[in-house]
Parts: structure tokens; C-alpha cells; sequence
């Protein structure tokens, strides 16, 4: 599928093939952003503050993680209460509704330049094709990223009744392709 | 007192001793007509002086019979035997003694009587009298309303004073000094010369002689510990995780069970299907009992995971099982046929509100649940002819009656020993955890088992405190608070819980209008009136009981009536409260507080006062209102209980008060769905934390002419203090509990 | 299974997914770390994996790599550590049950931030649960260890 839609691209005319491509391009990262504000992902992409959220697990619109939880600029929690402190253990199906989730990996926060939270679709588009604001990536490294991370798997599958955000994993990808294909359009590109 | 003596000693004494029934200290004379419950039991070369003093070769151990449920009442009850005994707490064993008749309540009965505790008439004085002869009765050893200090404090200076001197007599017989040339001291006596007899010593000749009765208690200008901050005895225990709870019990060959019964409350179980669970790892029996099932392991965690795999089929609840129709039956029950007491009526409310602008709300509180941090847990061992009975527990009679009942022994061979609560609340008033154990010891006879609930069984098998509902209406004139009428509707939590007890609920229910009837204030047109709700879901007393929620009835209308005079609350309260000590702790948070001064934009002050309990406590709560929602800056708490015995532990239970009162108020309540408890663990319960915990700062006052207790009475100002003190900062008045339903806290 | 526990090695024959409260408790019979909730809501479970507070019933026996300390381990009433004299000398516990879990959730904060400010106590501090509302006494004793491990 990922070759094929790549492939279809490349066989348009240049010009058409522009704006096509920009069309597409800007269509899939409509995908991608629909994954990204979701609160399974921007409770964890969030600022400077260092304050995860708890939205859409029943605590309310707009809700802190409890426990007056800061992760701080280790945005771990180092200075205060580790996030490993409960999120612990590999050996999880994640199944105990608000019991904290586990993964095969160090529960951490992204760094500040990675928030998403409160965002709009453009914003988050820059943030995403900029290396200094997307961890390092180059787009097919982004890629990699998103097949390899305990933290993007668990959160198409949260369990316990979480609820996840549209698509699978492989969807996400293979929009991220067409994206990166596309040269990573933006909506207010000029 | 040193506690470890040389063998030679040892030997000594116990070879020349041969006490057998040893000594045991008894106080008043009259309770010698009971028999000592101590003396049945005793070691070779131990003393049972009194009921609360034993002495032996190893030193002495102390009986507190009150249940410590985390208030510091085991280490109170030995700081007051203490005193006049002439020991360090610290060097003492404690122990709280058997289930006995002659360790009965004799104030607690009070409690349920519409007496005043301001009031010193013969009709209350009387009443108080009936209520320490009911007690004694009935044989009523519970711990419960703050009773333990007003009840023991004499009781067990007497103790203390009486085994000090029965030593002291020892001690002239053996020496053939006069009285008035021995003196005490930390476990001895001390002759002229400065020599030293240790209590231990002289405990075999003390066995042998009458008790002195006739004792003067000291001054309390010359007490060594009272009034002075303690060291509580529990406290390294609990610092280092050797305080041992029920649930830590462990015996050779115990097993552990977990229950599960019916989330709709009463509802049975029609039947289960226990196939899966049996084949579980470490699964040794799935049991019914009453109204679920048991699950036999040998872990907890295997048997709450096999709990959950059995698959049972529940009948439905016989109770109104939504919160909605709950509270639509409390809203039903204002009705004349429905009324329950009308304990305060003064002036001629009708006549004054008849052409009055009349101010009329409606207040609603929910159920809350006592949710102690030690899920209900408790080890029994049944065999042929013998109950024995692990926990903590504040009823310690009614559970040897009650299982008496259940396995058709005799009371006498039930023993319960009472562990270290971790936490009640009121919880421990009950024993349905204790009941299920012993239906599962019947089963599985000869067997130590060690019962522990999952904290969801707890949170959905709790009795809660009852939800209530008040109409109130009032007026002013000239600027005062002229008429104030509340009328309070609730299930009764005495027809409920006495019932469990197999005791009777005799006439009106004190706990509806408790808190709400009996506060001292002079409004010319003064009346509160209490509706009772056919019974509904089980519920039973909750920290400061009727006073819980009903503190927050009366002091949140006290307030809007305060507003709508144009007056200012705190004076408008000293202008019309008549009682003296209530006055003072009225003027003390005022002062604490700097009431009238400007507290800053988007900040206000509330006040609230109770009298409960016999105790008045005042309450001022400070908040801001930010964009993120209210934070509660500072608590200042005047408090007065005649005298105050240890001014740590003192700050401690009004704080841990204000915390619960407010932790409630802010974000708890207890709701049902087809007859289940929809809140099941603290992430839906989560009270106050530690983020969120204001400065609080407590001042005791020792006006009152009574000694009272400190655990409770605190609770119930805080919940209006911060509504008021939310009124104050933004012009929200807010007449439902929990307070988060419609404002936020940071 | 191997287990380090207050030093000592222990070998345990338990499921992959018991939780580590739950072997502590009933397999070794280390009763100091209490069950409370049993999804991370309390913090009376609270133990030390090399050091670092850890919920122990959210910890999986399988997934315990490091050793183990409870409050047993943690100091003795002959020897106190610094955060248990503190909780001693400011009369913190009333129930105690949750204190356990309190002391050594400070005691891994204080090592990972020896000079904490007042908000970093209280985000350390506000995933233990306490019933009975010894907060402010919690917040004087953190502070007081802090002071008592700096001066060592």
C-alpha cells in the first residue's frame, strides 16, 4: 500500500503533480494530526510545565494528571516523584482501569518542544517536519520511530477502556509516508 | 522501669511469689462488684491490680479497653494510668485487654439523648447519669464519639492511683515505714534513705493485700506528663513498620480468603460458577456465604484474582437503587407524619416569618464512605469449642454476641483481640467483615484464616453516612438574624446500625438534627425540626456522625441569613451566642484570622462553628479564587475541650478534622446505581491531598467545665467554612455537597 | 524467581505477575509495605528498587530487576534513618498505616533532591494518600529530614 500510494504520486505530470501531491499530502496529514491531538497523545506532549493530563479518562475536559504530578525539566519526575514510580512494570495487559499504564520503556514525558497540547493543525505540522522540534527526525526516521516505540504502540492499543485514537499504527505510517512524500505540506504554507 | 532484670531477680521473685492470680488494680468500689476480667487469665508471678494494671516479673502492662482507630487512644489511655502510677509510657506494655462488661462506656449513651451539652439542668444531669448506668448495664464496651477521654479520664487516674498506692501499702508492710515517708518514681517506690523498691518487686506482696480505694488524684499542677506535649507510644512502631494491623497478622498454618458478595446492595446470590476459579493457582476453596462467595488461597493477591474469575449470579437489590430516586425520598419525607423531633423550638417561628421577606434554600449532602486505609481485614480461628477472633475493632462485646449467635457458642468462648486499626472513620462499629470470616471458618473448622477485602469490596460493601436534604427559611429585622427554621430530612443511622447490634432504636434519631439543634445561639425565632426517610441502603456513623453534614445545614444558612441582614457572621454569631466557652473560641478564630480586615482581591473568608460532641469549634477558612478554580490558602481552628491533655496530639486530630471535612466537602460523595456503589476505588474518592492541604493553624481553649474528646468535633465546621469562604471570594453560593460538582479546586 | 530484599537474597516460586507487594506479604512475610488500593492511587505500598520509590503493587515480580528496600530495610527503631527520626520527632503518624509508604517515598525523593523547594515536596509527596490528614506534619518532617541528611 505505503509503495503503491508513493508510487501512484510519482506518476502524475510535474505541475498537476504539485498540487496534487500538496492535496494529498495536506489529506494525510489531516490523518496524522488526528492522532497527534488526540489526549492519548497530547497528555503526554505537553510544555515547559511539565504537567501531563488525564483528559478522556473520565476525570473530566481538561484535567491535570492527578496527584499534583510534575515531571519536571528531567521530565521524568526526578525532582519530585519519578513517573516510573508507578508506571513500572513491562509485565502489563493494561487491563485495571485507572491503574497507571505500563510499557516496555522508560515512562517519560517528550521534551517541551514536542508539546502538542493545545495546538492547532499547523503548528503541530511545523513542529512535526522540523527536526529541532521533532526529537531529530528526518521523516523516514520518524517512520522507524513510530514502528519501534513501546509508547506510540500502547497508545493505539491503551486497554482498560482508554479510549485510542482513530486508526492503526500502519495507517498513521503510511500517512506519514505520503506526507513525507508530498515534501510535508503545511495548511498555511504560503 | 527497666524491663529487663537480672535472672537472679527473676528467679527471686517468682520463686518466692508463687502468685497464682497474681494482681490486678481495680479503682471505684463499686466496680469491684464486677468480677476483674484479668484475673482469669494471669501467668504465674503476674499482677492484676486493677482491671488496667498488670504487673509481673517483666514489668508492667497497661490495659487501654478504648480502640485505637488512629486518634492516639491506646497511647492517651496509658499516659493516663501513667500519671498517676508513676511510670514512663514509653517502658509499659499495652494491651487492650479482653471483651469485658467492666470495660463499658458510661458517656457514649448520652450521645443518643437529645441533652444538650451545654446544658448542666437536673434533666440533663440526670440524663448523663441514665446514660453511665445503661452503660455499665449493658456492658457496653465501644469506642465511639469521642467519648474515650471524657469517659477514661478519671477512670484511669483512679486505675493508675489505685495500683500506686496498693504498692506503696506492699511497700510499708515490707518495710514498716509510714505512708508518709515513701514517695514514687518512675516504676518505684522510694524510701527516706533514697533506696529503691521497683514495682515489679513488690507486685506478689501487692497481690496479696485489698486494693486501696480511697485515693485523691493528683494536681494537675503536678502532673509530669498530662498537658505537656506527649511522645505517643505508638509512634516508632509506626515509623518503621513494625506497627502490626489486622491484616499483617500471620500464623502457622493460616490460609487467606477475600470475599465477594452482592455490589446491589442486599441482593444475594442466586447462584456461581466457581469451575475456572477452583483451578487456579493456590486456590484451596470457593465457598458461599452469605450473600457471595469466599475464595480460600494461600495469597491474597491469588485469591482476589480468583474472586474475580468466579462468575456469580446476583439478585436484585430490595433497595431504592438510584441516587436520583434516593434523594427524591428524602425530599418526600418532609412531611408532618414523617417528623422525627423538634428539639429546638423558640420564639414563634411562623408568626415571625408571617409578612417577613422570607430567605428560603435548599442544602443537599451525599453519602459518603468511611473508606480506611486498612481494607476490612480480620483473622478468626474456630475450633470444637473456641472462637478466636483477630481485628480491629470498636465493638468488641457485640462481636462476641453476635458470633455467639452465628456459631452457637457461648459468648464466653469467643475471644476477640482487638489490633491496631489502620483507620475507621466509624467503619469499625461494624462487624458484617467479621461475620463472613466466622461463615467461612464454620466451613473450614481448625484453620487460622485471614480474611482481607479488595479495596473495590470495601468501597461498595461500606455503610456510608446517609445522604440528607434541608428546607430552611429564615428573616432578618433591623439587621439581625431574626428567625432561622431548618428542617432536616435523613434516614436514621441508629434504626439502621442498632439493628445490626440486635439492639432496639428507641424513639427519635438525635443524628439527624444533631450538630443542628443543639448549637448555642439565642435567634429570637429558633427552630429545627428533623424528618426521618424510611430506611434505605444500610448506613452507620461516620466521623462526627449527625453532626457530619449537618454542620454544614445549619452554618451555611446561618451565613446567607447573616448576608442578607447586612451583618457581619462572626459578629452576628457573638451577638447571639449565649454560652461562654462557644463565645471565646468565636473571639479566637476571629482574632487568629484577623477577621475584617481586607483579604486581597479574589479572596475570601468563611466562618463556621459547631458544637459537638459537647465541644465548640470554630473554624475560619481563607480562599482564593484563580483561573484554574479555588485554593484553600489557610484553616484557622479554635477549639475547646475543657482541657486540653496533649497539645500535639491535639493539633493533630483538628487538623486531620479540617483535612477530612474539607477533603469530603471539596470532592467525595457516595452515589448508587441499581443498588451498587458507583465509587470503587480513591480515583473517584480522592478527598484531599497533600498539594491541596492549606496551612492550618489550631488554638485550645480551656473554658468548657467538662473534659471532651478530640476526634471528631472538628469535622463538621469545615465543609461550611469553605462554602462560606467560597461565597466570600466569589459571590457562589453553593448549597450541594461535594462542592466540585460545581466549582473547581486547584 | 531471585529476590534482594533489605539485603538479603530470597528465591521465590510465584507467577510472573504477582505484584511484588504481594510476594513481599505473604511469601516473605515483609509486612511493613501495606495494600491500600492496589492501582497506584495510595502509595501505601510503597518500597525502594535501587533506591527509587516504587508502588509494589504495581511492580511485577517478573519485571523486578534491582534490590529491593522496605521501610524494614529502611532503618530499624534502634537505628533510625533520618526521615523516620523526623517522622518521630514531629508526631506525624495517627492510623499509620499509610506511613510506611509515606517515609519511603521522602526518603527516595530526599536522595534524588536533597534541597527540595516547598513544590517539589508537594509534588513528591501527593501520591500518598493519607486518611486521616497528617499533611501538614508529612510537610514539616520532609522538610526537617532535608535539613537533618543535609547537615550529615
Amino acid at each position: 500500500m505505503r509503495t503503491l500510494l508513493i508510487g501512484l504520486l510519482l506518476a502524475t505530470p510535474a505541475v498537476a503533480q504539485d498540487q496534487a501531491s500538496r492535496a494529498v499530502g495536506l489529506a494525510a496529514w489531516e490523518d496524522i494530526f488526528a492522532v497527534a491531538s488526540h489526549p492519548r497523545c497530547t497528555n503526554c506532549h505537553v510544555g515547559d510545565d511539565g504537567v501531563p493530563m488525564w483528559n478522556e479518562l473520565g476525570y473530566g475536559a481538561d484535567a491535570a494528571h492527578g496527584m499534583y504530578v510534575h515531571a519536571g525539566e528531567s521530565r521524568v519526575g526526578a525532582e519530585t516523584m519519578p513517573c516510573r514510580t508507578c508506571h513500572i512494570s513491562k509485565i502489563s495487559d493494561n487491563a485495571t482501569p485507572h491503574a497507571p499504564p505500563m510499557i516496555d520503556d522508560a515512562w517519560r514525558l517528550p521534551p517541551p518542544e514536542l508539546a502538542w497540547l493545545g495546538k492547532s493543525s499547523e503548528e503541530v505540522c511545523a513542529q512535526l517536519r522540523n527536526p529541532d522540534t521533532n526529537d531529530g527526525f528526518a521523516m523516514d526516521g520518524l517512520a522507524t520511530h513510530l514502528e519501534t516505540s513501546a509508547f506510540v504502540a500502547w497508545g493505539f492499543a491503551p486497554g482498560a477502556g482508554r479510549s485510542a485514537p482513530p486508526g492503526t499504527l500502519d495507517d498513521m505510517i503510511a500517512a506519514l509516508d505520503i506526507w513525507a512524500a508530498a515534501g510535508t505540506p503545511c495548511a498555511d504554507d504560503p | 522501669m527497666g524491663r529487663v532484670k537480672t535472672i537472679a531477680r527473676r528467679s527471686f521473685l517468682i520463686g518466692s511469689a508463687a502468685i497464682a492470680g497474681g494482681v490486678a488494680f481495680g479503682t471505684y468500689l463499686y466496680k469491684r462488684e464486677g468480677t476483674n476480667p484479668l484475673l482469669a487469665d494471669l501467668e504465674p508471678g503476674q499482677a492484676a491490680i486493677t482491671p488496667y494494671v498488670i504487673i509481673d516479673a517483666n514489668g508492667v502492662t497497661l490495659i487501654t479497653p478504648r480502640a485505637d482507630v488512629g486518634q492516639g487512644a491506646w497511647s492517651m489511655q496509658a499516659y493516663l494510668i501513667a500519671e498517676e502510677l508513676d511510670i514512663d509510657p514509653a517502658t509499659a506494655t499495652l494491651s487492650p485487654g479482653p471483651a469485658s462488661a467492666i470495660y463499658y462506656n458510661g458517656v457514649v449513651g448520652a450521645e443518643a439523648m437529645p441533652i444538650a451539652a451545654t446544658s448542666d439542668s437536673l434533666l440533663a444531669r440526670t440524663g448523663r447519669g441514665a446514660a453511665d448506668v445503661m452503660g455499665k448495664l449493658m456492658g457496653l464496651h465501644i469506642t465511639g464519639g469521642s467519648t474515650t477521654v471524657p469517659d477514661m479520664y478519671d477512670r484511669l487516674r483512679m486505675a493508675g492511683a489505685v495500683a500506686r498506692e496498693t504498692l506503696i501499702k506492699a511497700a510499708m508492710n515490707q518495710t514498716g515505714l509510714p505512708r508518709d515517708q515513701l514517695s514514687t518514681e518512675n516504676g518505684c517506690i522510694v524510701l527516706p534513705d533514697g533506696l529503691k523498691l521497683e514495682y515489679i518487686d513488690l507486685a506478689a506482696a501487692a497481690a496479696e493485700i485489698e486494693p486501696v480505694q480511697d485515693v485523691t488524684l493528683r494536681d494537675p499542677a503536678e502532673w509530669r506528663y498530662l498537658g505537656k506535649p506527649f511522645k505517643r507510644t505508638d509512634m516508632v512502631a509506626k515509623s518503621t513498620g513494625t506497627q502490626k494491623y489486622g491484616i499483617d497478622m500471620q500464623m502457622e498454618g493460616m490460609v487467606i480468603a477475600t470475599t465477594r458478595t452482592n455490589p446491589a446492595i442486599g441482593g444475594g446470590l442466586i447462584g456461581f460458577d466457581a469451575e475456572t476459579a477452583r483451578t487456579m493457582r493456590g486456590v484451596q476453596a470457593v465457598l458461599p456465604i452469605t450473600g457471595g462467595i469466599a475464595v480460600v488461597a494461600d495469597n491474597t493477591w491469588r485469591a482476589f484474582q480468583a474472586a474475580q474469575a468466579v462468575e456469580c449470579d446476583w439478585g436484585p437489590s430490595p433497595y431504592i437503587g438510584n441516587s436520583a430516586d434516593q434523594f427524591a425520598a428524602v425530599a418526600a419525607s418532609f412531611e408532618d407524619d414523617m417528623q422525627d423531633s423538634r428539639f429546638k423550638d423558640e420564639g414563634d417561628v411562623a408568626a415571625a416569618l408571617e409578612g417577613a421577606e422570607i430567605i428560603r434554600a435548599e442544602y443537599r449532602i451525599p453519602y459518603l464512605a468511611h473508606a480506611p486505609l486498612e481494607p476490612m481485614s480480620v483473622v478468626v480461628r474456630l475450633t470444637d469449642a473456641r472462637l478466636d477472633i483477630w481485628t480491629g475493632t470498636q465493638i468488641p462485646r457485640f462481636v462476641q454476641a453476635n458470633m455467639a449467635k452465628l456459631t452457637g457458642l457461648d459468648a464466653d468462648n469467643i475471644h476477640v483481640h482487638v489490633l491496631m486499626s489502620g483507620g475507621s472513620f466509624g467503619r469499625r462499629l461494624e462487624d458484617d467483615y467479621i461475620h463472613q470470616a466466622v461463615e467461612i471458618a464454620m466451613q473450614l473448622p481448625d484453620t487460622p484464616i485471614k480474611m482481607v477485602w479488595q479495596r473495590e469490596e470495601d468501597f461498595t460493601h461500606d455503610f456510608p453516612r446517609p445522604l440528607a436534604m434541608a428546607r430552611a427559611k429564615g428573616s432578618t429585622r433591623d439587621g439581625k438574624v431574626d428567625a432561622f427554621d431548618l428542617s432536616i430530612a435523613a434516614p436514621s443511622v441508629a434504626e439502621s446500625s442498632l439493628a445490626r447490634l440486635g439492639q432496639p432504636a428507641i424513639g427519635p434519631d438525635v443524628a439527624i438534627v444533631a450538630g443542628a439543634w443543639d448549637q448555642p445561639f439565642n435567634i429570637p425565632n429558633y427552630r429545627v425540626t428533623g424528618y426521618r426517610t424510611p430506611a434505605m441502603v444500610p448506613i452507620s456513623s461516620w466521623r462526627s456522625v449527625g453532626a457530619s453534614g449537618n454542620g454544614f445545614l445549619h452554618e451555611s444558612f446561618v451565613d446567607e441569613l447573616c448576608h442578607a441582614a447586612g451583618a457581619d457572621p462572626l459578629a452576628e454569631r457573638l451577638r447571639l451566642c449565649w454560652h461562654d466557652p462557644s463565645r471565646k473560641v468565636l473571639e479566637a478564630v476571629g482574632e487568629m484570622s484577623d477577621w475584617g480586615s481586607d483579604p486581597g482581591p479574589n479572596r475570601g473568608r468563611g466562618l463556621a462553628f459547631t458544637l459537638a460532641f459537647g465541644v465548640p469549634v470554630a473554624e475560619v477558612v481563607e480562599v482564593t479564587s484563580t483561573d484554574a478554580g479555588i485554593r484553600i490558602d489557610k484553616v484557622f481552628v479554635a477549639a475547646d475541650v475543657g482541657r486540653v491533655l496533649d497539645p500535639v496530639n491535639f493539633e493533630a486530630q483538628l487538623q486531620g478534622a479540617v483535612i477530612f471535612g474539607l477533603g469530603h466537602a471539596m470532592n467525595c460523595e457516595i452515589t448508587y446505581q441499581n443498588g451498587a456503589a458507583q465509587q470503587e476505588n480513591f480515583h473517584v474518592y480522592e478527598g484531599m491531598r497533600l498539594y491541596q492541604t492549606p496551612e492550618i493553624i489550631v488554638r485550645g481553649l480551656e473554658n468548657g467545665d467538662r473534659i471532651k474528646g478530640i476526634g471528631e468535633p472538628g469535622v463538621p465546621p469545615a465543609a461550611p467554612a469553605l462554602a462560606n469562604a467560597i461565597f466570600a471570594a466569589t459571590g457562589q453560593r453553593i448549597r450541594e455537597l461535594p462542592l466540585s460538582k460545581q466549582i473547581d479546586f486547584v | 524467581m531471585k529476590l534482594t530484599v533489605n539485603g538479603t537474597s530470597h528465591v521465590v516460586d510465584v507467577e510472573e505477575d504477582m505484584p511484588l507487594l504481594w510476594v513481599l506479604r505473604d511469601e516473605l512475610g515483609i509486612t511493613g509495605p501495606k495494600y491500600g488500593c492496589g492501582i497506584a492511587q495510595c502509595g501505601a505500598c510503597t518500597v525502594h528498587v535501587d533506591g527509587i520509590a516504587v508502588r509494589s503493587c504495581q511492580l511485577a515480580a517478573g519485571d523486578v530487576s534491582g534490590d529491593i528496600t522496605t521501610i524494614e530495610g529502611l532503618g530499624t527503631p534502634a537505628v533510625l534513618h533520618a526521615v523516620q527520626e523526623a517522622w518521630i520527632d514531629l508526631q506525624v503518624a495517627q492510623c499509620g498505616y499509610c506511613q510506611a509508604g509515606q517515609i519511603m517515598q521522602a526518603a527516595s525523593f530526599l536522595d534524588l533532591n536533597p534541597t527540595p523547594t516547598d513544590d517539589q515536596i508537594d509534588a513528591a509527596m501527593s501520591g500518598n494518600l493519607c486518611r486521616c490528614g497528617s499533611y501538614p506534619r508529612i510537610r514539616a518532617a520532609v522538610k526537617s529530614a532535608a535539613t537533618k541528611l543535609k547537615g550529615v
